[in-house]
């Protein structure tokens, strides 16, 4: 399923996936994988991710 | 004795080649984790494509005759699993480490295909590639541009590929 609110929250800061990718030390291509949910990122990443973005896990991962 | 001298030589340019590579940063070996557990499955399919490659030519050695130098016999089974790890990786976008220069490894990748192609026309032109119906040691040369050769193909197929979907 694809992670649109992490895209979401991305564009709302106006960053790149290669700039967000550079802040919490990955490629490009595993936040574009997040992104289109083709790849399900560790707790590690998942928290880099949403300090780097100012939001809490609930924000960007939780599924009802 | 100087034949493996010589493989012994060129074997030891070849590990401080690739040392002076790691040095200058040209090959890194920092992953994601999401490149290291692409690497894992393509470390898997490496090895058995290994396996079923050196099994392979066992087989043919023994039921159908020698047919090549065991040592390049040897060559050919890695360079085959070499390739089909390379290729996986590239597929998930798992080869090129966060610190490798795409264009420097695409350079290397190229220079490796174009002098050891270049050495295999020497040599099947000199008409040592085979002799006596064995393929030498010499065919190890073009093996091993034929395999950065199709690295680098794929390399360039799946980055244009990817370029049409473009970085958002």
């Amino acid at each position: 399923m694809k992670n649109l609110r992490l895209k979401a929250a991305r564009a709302a800061l106006d960053m790149s996936q290669q700039q967000l990718a550079e802040a919490v030390g990955v490629s490009r291509q595993t936040i574009n994988a997040i992104e289109k949910g083709d790849y399900n990122p560790t707790i590690k990443l998942c928290l880099a991710i949403c300090r780097t973005l100012n939001r809490t896990l609930d924000d960007l991962f939780w599924e009802d | 004795m100087a034949r493996a001298l010589g493989v012994l030589a060129g074997l030891a340019v070849g590990f401080a080649i690739v040392a002076l590579l790691f040095k200058k940063k040209v090959i890194d070996m920092t992953f994601d984790e999401r490149q290291e557990l692409a690497r894992g499955k393509a470390y898997q399919y490496g090895f058995f494509t290994l396996m079923g490659c050196l099994f392979f030519y066992g087989l043919t050695d023994t039921f159908l005759g020698t047919w090549c130098d065991t040592l390049t016999g040897c060559t050919l089974c890695i360079c085959v699993a070499l390739t089909v790890f390379a290729v996986t990786c590239i597929r998930k976008d798992a080869y090129l480490s966060l610190k490798e220069k795409p264009a420097a490894v695409m350079t290397l990748f190229a220079i490796i295909a174009v002098v050891n192609l270049a050495l295999g026309g020497v040599y099947i032109a000199s008409g040592d590639l085979v002799q006596n119906g064995i393929l030498t040691f010499r065919a190890v040369n073009p093996i091993i541009g034929s395999m950065a050769f199709l690295i680098l193909l794929v390399y360039l197929v799946n980055y244009v590929l990817e370029r049409g979907e473009g970085a958002e």
